[in-house]
């Protein structure tokens, strides 16, 4: 699991726990997640950085943020607002003077799953990697990604939320949070380090975690560190 | 059914059998699926010259646009219009029916009119407008989801929808996917030097880039027991899906076509099929140089020395973004039902290496399973296989 919020960045097993409360995000550096210099990393936008740093923590938290091998693990994200901020930064390149300097570093950012993209290839993904947008209870990430495990394409599904401060002309989402939270479910029997818990899709479709029904990726981590790691089951969290 | 890691459940028993049971269209060639075919069949393009906005100081002037799609009174977004042109072609739904919408930019022109200080209707920003007014629109129960997956959206979504009903968790789904022309876009694959100056040659040589269009798709997808149920002829099978990331580069192809080839083989795998089973390709062919190299490349690895006919619709259709995926399943449906492919419009010399494979002309095929495919930035890829509807000894619901 990795996680950045108001409240900090972090990774499961180094946590002492876990938070996602309303307020400004810290400011994302590269050596938080990675030693060797990284030229693309300053020029990510916001919701790319924070996706990008989210889903970096939960992969070392895992112990897959390795060398870069090729592998078939996939990585879902539901996003409110997703680069909306990102596409009022880009308007401003455009709007001043007419098409004469449209930005085409920012316009590359202007679909929410880029981030995944940067995702997949600094970690050598290869699985799915899309974006959803969804309303209500937040756990369409977490089941697609079950769902992908279930039929066999991909070892290892990163699923997750990502979202950052709306930016003018909208107000913050009812219930939206800002920040990023990833966890890495794994189907693999010989999951090192050990699990946190088991993970699955009971009656009705709801997503359960320890015989709890689970409303969201955020609930998830709070319920794995309350928990505690377990030993090696089936699937982890 | 158990399957290695990295490799999906193939063949029969890979889940239940999905079919294809309604499908509409709007494209700039027409406002029906049958009217886009045979404008598409004559060797038609809807890239025009671009009026919706100044474009002087643009790559390009031209793009394909919906006819006669009007701005709502008040400045809303023309996306209502072209979502409500789109439904007007499908039939009712079952209230259960699981919601995949798939637009990458939505009312992007709402966006704009705000920033301009133009009319607009602050409702169009929400980010879940696209959902609640399909959801009302369709009368469904469902809360639905938008698949963000850039061009590969729609691609996406069917792979979605179709997997759940396959895997028993859904029964009905309907894929819905529009984009728009937008000065947003059109500006930022300018200055990304991707678009070309004259409507866009897939496959060709000479080919310089790609050229926007706007349109919109839906398919209706059933279990194939649900759709006897409920007296719903099925129109073909979406018998196999895969969708995998070139984990390459951001913006770029991968030019080996890895991701491609990924997905393409996860498809056929799912499908119990091999690559000689496929009797057409309908191509993402953007007509970009990278792009197109990338599948020629990649299919070629997949199919050996006996690549299908392929065709892209683009060079007719400009690039509808999100609802590429789906406009070329519908129009996919049609050729497989036709047994031909359509002429890649824009073509004049092949790609060294395209000889015999693309042509300006309709191309007859004999087969049964069509695999269409489109690719998007952040790497995704996404193949569909789609083949003939089922027979009778699809078990009863």
């Amino acid at each position: 699991m990795g996680w950045v919020t108001a409240a900090g960045a972090a990774r499961g097993r180094q946590a002492r726990g876990f938070a996602m409360p309303v307020g400004p995000l810290p400011k994302l550096t590269r050596q938080m997640v990675f030693d060797e210099p990284d030229a693309r990393f300053g020029r990510l936008d916001a919701f790319s950085r924070l996706g990008l740093v989210a889903a970096a923590l939960a992969l070392q938290d895992a112990g897959l943020a390795g060398p870069v091998v090729r592998r078939p693990f996939g990585v879902v994200a539901s996003t409110v607002r997703g680069c909306a901020a990102t596409d009022v930064a880009y308007l401003e390149t455009l709007v001043p003077a007419p098409g004469a300097m449209p930005s085409p570093n920012l316009f590359a950012y202007t679909l929410p799953n880029c981030f995944l993209g940067e995702v997949a290839l600094r970690f050598g993904l290869t699985g799915p990697a899309y974006v959803l947008n969804e309303q209500g209870p937040r756990v369409a990430a977490l089941r697609l990604a079950l769902s992908a495990l279930d039929s066999g394409d991909v070892q290892v599904m990163l699923a997750g939320v990502c979202d950052v401060p709306a930016p003018s002309p909208w107000g913050d989402a009812a219930g939206v949070l800002p920040g990023a939270v990833f966890v890495v479910l794994d189907r693999r029997d010989s999951a090192d380090p050990a699990p946190w818990g088991e993970i699955g899709v009971g009656e009705g479709g709801a997503v359960r975690y320890g015989g709890s029904v689970v409303t969201g990726v955020p609930g998830l981590v709070e319920a794995c560190l309350a928990g505690g790691p377990r030993p090696p089951t089936a699937v982890s969290a | 059914m158990t399957s290695e890691p990295g490799q999906p459940a193939s063949g029969a028993g890979a889940g239940r059998p999905v079919v294809v049971t309604d499908v509409a269209v709007v494209t700039a060639l027409g406002d029906t699926l049958a009217a886009t075919w045979q404008a598409l069949l004559g060797g038609q393009t809807g890239i025009r010259p671009l009026a919706r906005f100044p474009t002087d100081r643009y790559a390009a002037r031209v793009a394909a646009c919906v006819d006669r799609l009007p701005v709502p009174v008040g400045g809303g977004s023309r996306l209502w219009p072209l979502l409500e042109r789109l439904l007007a072609g499908l039939g009712p739904l079952p209230a259960d029916t699981r919601l995949f919408a798939a637009t990458t930019k939505g009312a992007i022109d709402a966006l704009e009119n705000w920033r301009l200080g133009r009319p607009f209707d602050p409702a169009d920003l929400e980010p879940g407008r696209v959902l609640d007014w399909l959801r009302s629109r369709l009368g469904l129960c469902d809360d639905g989801l938008n698949v963000n997956a850039a061009c590969a959206s729609s691609t996406v979504a069917v792979s979605l929808a179709a997997a759940e009903i396959a895997a028993g968790r859904a029964e009905v789904a309907v894929v819905c996917a529009a984009d728009l022309v937008s000065e947003f876009v059109f500006s930022g694959f300018s200055a990304l030097q991707a678009l070309s100056p004259v409507p866009c040659r897939p496959f060709d040589r000479a080919r310089a880039g790609l050229s926007l269009g706007e349109g919109a798709a839906a398919l209706v997808l059933m279990g194939a027991g649900r759709a006897r149920h409920d007296g719903r002829p099925p129109i073909a099978t979406v018998a196999g899906w895969g969708v995998a990331d070139d984990a390459t580069h951001v913006t770029a192809p991968a030019r080996d076509g890895c991701g491609l080839i990924q997905a393409t083989q996860l498809a056929l795998a799912r499908a119990g099929l091999g690559p000689a089973d496929i009797a057409a390709i309908s191509a993402h062919g953007t007509g970009t140089v990278y792009n197109d190299l990338m599948e020629l490349t990649a299919f070629r690895r997949v199919f050996g020395g006996v690549v299908p006919p392929m065709h892209s619709v683009k060079g007719a259709l400009g690039h509808t973004l999100g609802a590429a995926g789906a406009i070329e399943t519908a129009l996919g449906l049609v050729a497989l039902r036709e047994q031909t492919a359509p002429p890649t419009v824009g073509l004049r010399e092949p790609e060294a290496g395209a000889e015999g494979l693309v042509s300006s002309r309709p191309q007859r095929f004999s087969g049964r399973y069509l695999l269409t495919s489109n690719s998007g930035f952040g790497g995704i890829n996404a193949a569909v296989v789609l083949g003939p509807p089922p027979g009778p000894t699809v078990e009863a619901r």
